[in-house]
């Protein structure tokens, strides 16, 4: 489990040092401090518990921000409510009185007093470690902020020893006798109670009992773990972060508390400030105020106070001409003593020094060193400088301590010349140049060749560092690019003087997929040394290749443009069926005339012949059927006019019907009065 | 207050039978979402795109990655509504959790955020190939690119990317332009082009290429230009969003806060594009923007309001519909100005794009074509980055029935005045012809 949250750790820790370019630590900054703003945001004002209150309170005092007014009012009032409470817990009153030594919230005269006797209380019962950490932590608060107050560990020495018998044999510590799982958290925890106990002693405690303690602490550091760059971190239940900061917290209580002096491993201390700084800007509270209190602890302590060397650039461009900067601070960026900085070796990638022992100038307005000028054979390229800090003897007495040696990568870049770039058509058999034409980089160029697969292409070109010696760029690329989007990548290899590409098109028909057309020719050169990397268009060749045979490859697909897959579609409208061509109104109602006309003829005709009706019955009865057979008649025609206008079929010949029965009668009886009147005429 | 959640949850277990729906139209505010890490350290590192999750109500539960107890679903029931895979060197998860259980997630119509880093796992690509994305198969290639990287001091070797080749789609990233570019520094990855769901975010710039900056490359590296996509999404058929990224740093507290300015460039950033990229990116994924919700198809002819059973041929009809987008808290009006509806049978007679009122309500009439059938009204609704609309509603288009042709027909006159005098005629005569003396 250990082992894997190791890895686990190792893994996230190896991103950070991607991410930092191997291990230049950089001592608390401004975005330090303006992160700090966002990570501490109160909840309504206020937080959540004490314990919040503190660590972001304490925090923000050690970055120097006052922020205390805002949050004074709400978070003293918990002050004393925990403080004035009978029954609040150990912990509360310990946060409590964490809160009131930065706030100094006004608390009640007779506070201290119950408070006292409850933390000492407590001290005495105490079986867990946790219980003697908060009233003895309590105890020394109470001492600190309220002076004169009675304050008496009568059996200082007793709860010493019963502190001492949770640790283990390595260094590490229990949180309860009963409880046999050890923990680096807890060691840092009772150092910081032992420190108490020693500090609120009324007579010494026993030297040999300090001892045995400071043999504990060194076997601690027996189980540090450590990463190549010279990071040092305790690791445990708690997190890494969590446990070093318990532990450097107890360490710097521990040394602060007693006389004789801790001597602890430099490299070790050095590494510890260097874990911290490499963890970055902590997005979590907790993380956050662990970093920042530790960080706070190493910067003013009695055994040693580590010095950070750190370089705002480690790029040097050669065509700037600027000078390599170096800062040396404090873990929280203030100012280390008179002290003179050395480059005692630059090693190229061969591994062979370009500088040595050269000692780097001071600039006291902007605390920077520098070194402005490199030797004559200082080329372009990846560099590995490692410096070393001479502490001036005078400043020594605060126990200042470096790293040995600082090793930073360093990139040196500066302007490559390009030259002689050419591109030519060849004929393949002789080898004889068809077409050559110079080329100017820096500009988009309009070549325009033209080849067929019998042809090579040859581009070639030389780079020159700044030195004038042979460049070998990371980055080479030719790429031919046919219209249908399908491209291609050819390294531009460097031998000799000149990097050269000779492209034979009979030997790359099959990977052009036999794609005849327009290329267009594109060069990329570019290297993280190179500062005039380049992207340029050359221009195009016109490549004939021959036909694709049946089982050659297809070129790939290609993703299709999103932007072109999406969008509304071109509208459609159905188109009508044109309605047959009708003649003019006006022409058929000419028509309509002309056929009436013959009836208007016939009727004139009529009259002309002198029709007359002279011969219609007479008598009632004859008359009357007659007139019923002409109205009848009259009725049919009428039907057929309502057909047309309105009736349908059925209703037609139902009416029909009826009519023509009756039109049957009517008719026989007016036809049959016709022939007897004729009949009696003839016979007259 | 937990009381009044638990009954209102209760209501709408009852109310809503398909609350298990990732992204469910009905509740869409109920967001439970899983976080896989490879390190606990990673929750304090990247604190700040955690931290605008939480506060846009997101329930986050971190778990490491080789956590034993980790389970997306109990009992056929899934737990999360969205997942975030930021667990690069997995090389296996813990519990129940294999890439098959991250498809079937997917296919359950629920959110993914996948990123991977350099040396990422071939469990982490495996997931990335099922949604369309290949990550360069060298597992020490990095994005490199000389000519666009950030001027950041610390870095020498090209590999922080400053990019600003970002998708034109204010659905994914929001209405806001992004002024400062986005650093990266990670992995490439190019998309697999018969899979056209996915698409590309944020790609790279021509002059990069994929390679190990500490050796020297012998073969031309598979990725260059560019074809390099940085950052993917891919949008499944079923809407569940997916975004994939080539850098787990690119959504950590220290890009967030860097400043940036890019090679070459006069413009100097207090503070780089990451913070408002991957937040306009996150809403994207989980549904907070692009998502739209239909109302039904509504037409009727013009002048009525009832919608018919049956259209005649060359009917004037209304059509409308109502389109609503989810802001994230609540259903607003969606205004675009190329929605359309197809009049449909076998193929579209009438495509006609939609005028909107800008309150959500799109509409438009036109005459239904003179071919008799059963049509479809359909809105066919695809927009980068947002959710597709698919829409039909049967119709049957019938002819003219035999009264409803036109009845006196002008040039019919000159017959119909023949018949009715000859009839009249026929009167006449008969008079004539039985009574003249």
């Amino acid at each position: 489990m250990m082992a894997r949250c190791l890895a686990r750790f190792l893994v996230s820790l190896l991103a950070l040092a991607i991410c930092n370019a191997a291990s230049v630590s950089h001592p608390i900054s401004d975005s330090h401090r303006s992160a700090a703003l966002d990570v501490f945001v109160p909840l309504d004002g206020s937080y959540k518990s004490l314990e919040e209150a503190y660590e972001a309170l304490k925090s923000l005092e050690i970055l120097g921000i006052d922020k205390k007014s805002d949050l004074s009012s709400g978070t003293c009032e918990n002050v004393v409510k925990v403080l004035a409470s009978p029954s609040s817990a150990l912990k509360d009153v310990f946060y409590a009185l964490s809160v009131n030594g930065i706030l100094k919230c006004k608390t009640g005269e007779d506070g201290p007093k119950d408070i006292v006797s409850k933390l000492q209380a407590g001290a005495k019962d105490a079986k867990l470690l946790l219980d003697f950490y908060y009233s003895i932590r309590g105890l020394v608060l109470v001492k600190e902020q309220f002076s004169g107050t009675d304050l008496t560990l009568g059996n200082a020495e007793a709860i010493f020893r019963s502190v001492k018998a949770l640790s283990q044999s390595d260094g590490r510590w229990r949180y309860s006798s009963n409880n046999a799982e050890s923990s680096t958290f807890a060691a840092g925890l009772a150092f910081e109670t032992l420190a108490g106990v020693i500090s609120l002693a009324p007579s010494e405690i026993d030297q040999s009992l300090i001892q045995t303690v400071k043999t504990g602490i060194l076997k601690l550091f027996d189980s540090i773990q450590k990463y190549d760059d010279g990071t040092f971190y305790f690791d445990g239940s708690e997190g890494p972060i969590s446990t070093t900061a318990s532990v450097i917290r107890g360490l710097t209580s521990f040394a602060a508390s007693e006389s004789t002096g801790l001597n602890l491993p430099g490299d070790k201390i050095v590494g510890l400030a260097k874990f911290f700084l490499g963890v970055g800007i902590p997005g979590d509270a907790k993380d956050f105020f662990n970093q920042i209190d530790a960080l706070a602890c190493l910067e003013d302590n009695r055994f040693s106070v580590p010095l950070i060397l750190s370089l705002p650039s480690t790029v040097i461009s050669l065509t700037k001409k600027e000078p390599l900067k170096v800062k040396v601070s404090t873990v929280l960026g203030s100012k280390a003593p008179a002290l003179s900085v050395k480059l005692a070796k630059a090693l190229n990638s061969k591994g062979s020094s370009v500088i040595n022992n050269q000692e780097l100038k001071f600039d006291a307005d902007s605390a920077t060193y520098f070194l402005d000028s490199f030797p004559k054979n200082f080329d372009v390229g990846k560099y590995t400088f490692v410096f070393e800090i001479l502490l001036d003897e005078s400043a020594n007495e605060k126990g200042y301590i470096t790293e040995a040696q600082t090793k930073v990568p360093i990139a040196a870049t500066g302007a490559i010349g390009i030259e002689n770039a050419e591109i030519a058509v060849l004929d393949s058999d002789v080898g004889s140049i068809e077409s050559q034409k110079k080329l100017d980089l820096t500009k988009d160029g309009v070549v325009s060749l033209s080849a067929n697969h019998l042809q090579k292409l040859r581009l070639s070109f030389q780079l020159t560092t700044p030195l004038g010696l042979v460049f070998k760029p990371h980055q080479a690329f030719l790429k031919l690019k046919h219209e249908s989007q399908v491209e291609h990548i050819f390294l531009v290899k460097t031998s000799g003087k000149k990097a050269e590409l000779v492209l034979d098109f009979l030997g790359l028909v099959e990977k052009l997929y036999y794609l005849s057309g327009k290329y267009e020719i594109q060069l990329t050169i570019g290297d993280a040394s190179m500062e005039n990397s380049l992207l340029s268009n050359i221009g195009h060749i016109e490549l004939d290749l021959p036909e694709r045979p049946e089982k050659a490859p297809l070129p790939p697909l290609h993703p299709t443009d999103p932007y072109s897959r999406y969008g509304p579609k071109a509208e459609i409208s159905h188109i009508f069926r044109v309605p047959e061509k009708l003649p003019a109104k006006q022409l058929s109602l000419i028509f309509l005339g002309l056929i009436v006309l013959p009836f208007i003829a016939f009727l004139i005709g009529l009259t002309r012949l002198g029709v007359n009706i002279k011969s219609f019955p007479s008598s009632v009865g004859a008359a009357t059927s007659a007139l019923l057979f002409h109205g009848g008649i009259g009725a049919v025609l009428l039907l057929y006019v309502l057909f047309w206008l309105k009736l349908d079929l059925f209703t037609t010949l139902k009416a029909l019907s009826l009519l023509g029965v009756f039109l049957l009668f009517v008719g026989h009886r007016t036809l049959s009065n016709l022939a007897a009147a004729s009949n009696k005429l003839k016979s007259a | 207050m937990m009381n009044l959640s638990r009954s209102v949850a209760l209501i709408s277990l009852f109310l809503l039978p398909l609350l298990s729906f990732s992204f469910s139209v009905d509740n869409p505010t109920d967001r439970r979402v899983l976080v896989l890490l490879d390190d606990l350290s990673l929750k304090s590192s990247h604190s700040i795109f955690f931290s605008t999750l939480k506060s846009r109500g997101f329930d986050l539960d971190f778990k490491l990655a080789e956590d034993s107890k980790l389970a997306l679903q109990r009992y056929g029931q899934y737990l999360y509504d969205g997942l975030i895979i930021f667990a690069p060197s997995t090389e296996r998860f813990g519990g129940s959790l294999d890439s098959k259980s991250i498809a079937d997630f997917v296919d359950s119509g629920r959110d993914l955020i996948l990123s991977a880093d350099t040396s990422a796992s071939d469990l982490i690509r495996g997931i990335a190939l099922e949604c369309g994305v290949d990550f360069d198969e060298d597992s020490s290639a990095m994005v490199i690119d000389h000519s666009s990287f950030s001027v950041s001091d610390v870095d020498g070797d090209h590999t922080l990317i400053a990019a600003d080749d970002l998708v034109k789609s204010h659905a994914i990233l929001g209405k806001t332009k992004i002024e400062a570019p986005v650093l990266f520094r990670g992995v490439a990855h190019s998309l697999n082009p018969t899979n056209n769901l996915v698409l590309k975010v944020l790609s790279a710039s021509p002059s990069a290429y994929s390679a190990n900056p500490s050796s020297k490359l012998s073969s031309p590296p598979q990725l260059t230009g560019s074809a390099i996509s940085l950052v993917s999404v891919m949008q499944a058929r079923n809407n569940a969003r997916v975004v994939i990224s080539g850098s787990l740093q690119l959504f950590s507290d220290k890009l967030f806060r860097s400043g940036v300015q890019k090679a070459g460039s006069p413009n100097k950033y207090e503070k780089s594009g990451n913070e408002q990229f991957a937040t306009e990116l996150s809403k994207w994924v989980f549904h907070e923007r692009g998502h739209l919700k239909a109302g039904s198809l509504v037409h009727h002819r013009v002048g009525e309001t009832d919608e018919p059973a049956i259209y005649r041929i060359k009917d004037d009809l209304e059509f409308s519909v109502e389109i609503l987008e989810w802001s994230g808290k609540s259903w607003e009006p969606y205004v675009a100005d190329d929605v359309q509806v197809q009049f449909y049978m076998m193929s579209p007679y009438v495509l006609k794009t939609l005028s909107t009122d800008k309150k959500g309500l799109f509409h438009t009439s036109f005459k239904v074509p003179d071919v008799y059938g059963v049509f479809q009204f359909k809105v066919e609704y695809e927009k980068l980055g947002y959710t597709t609309l698919s829409l039909s509603k049967q119709i049957p288009v019938r002819p003219y029935r035999h009264n409803e042709y036109e009845r006196f027909i002008p040039t019919a006159y000159p017959y119909y005045g023949a018949c009715f005098t000859t009839m009249a005629g026929f009167f006449v005569f008969s008079f004539v012809y039985l009574y003249h003396k």
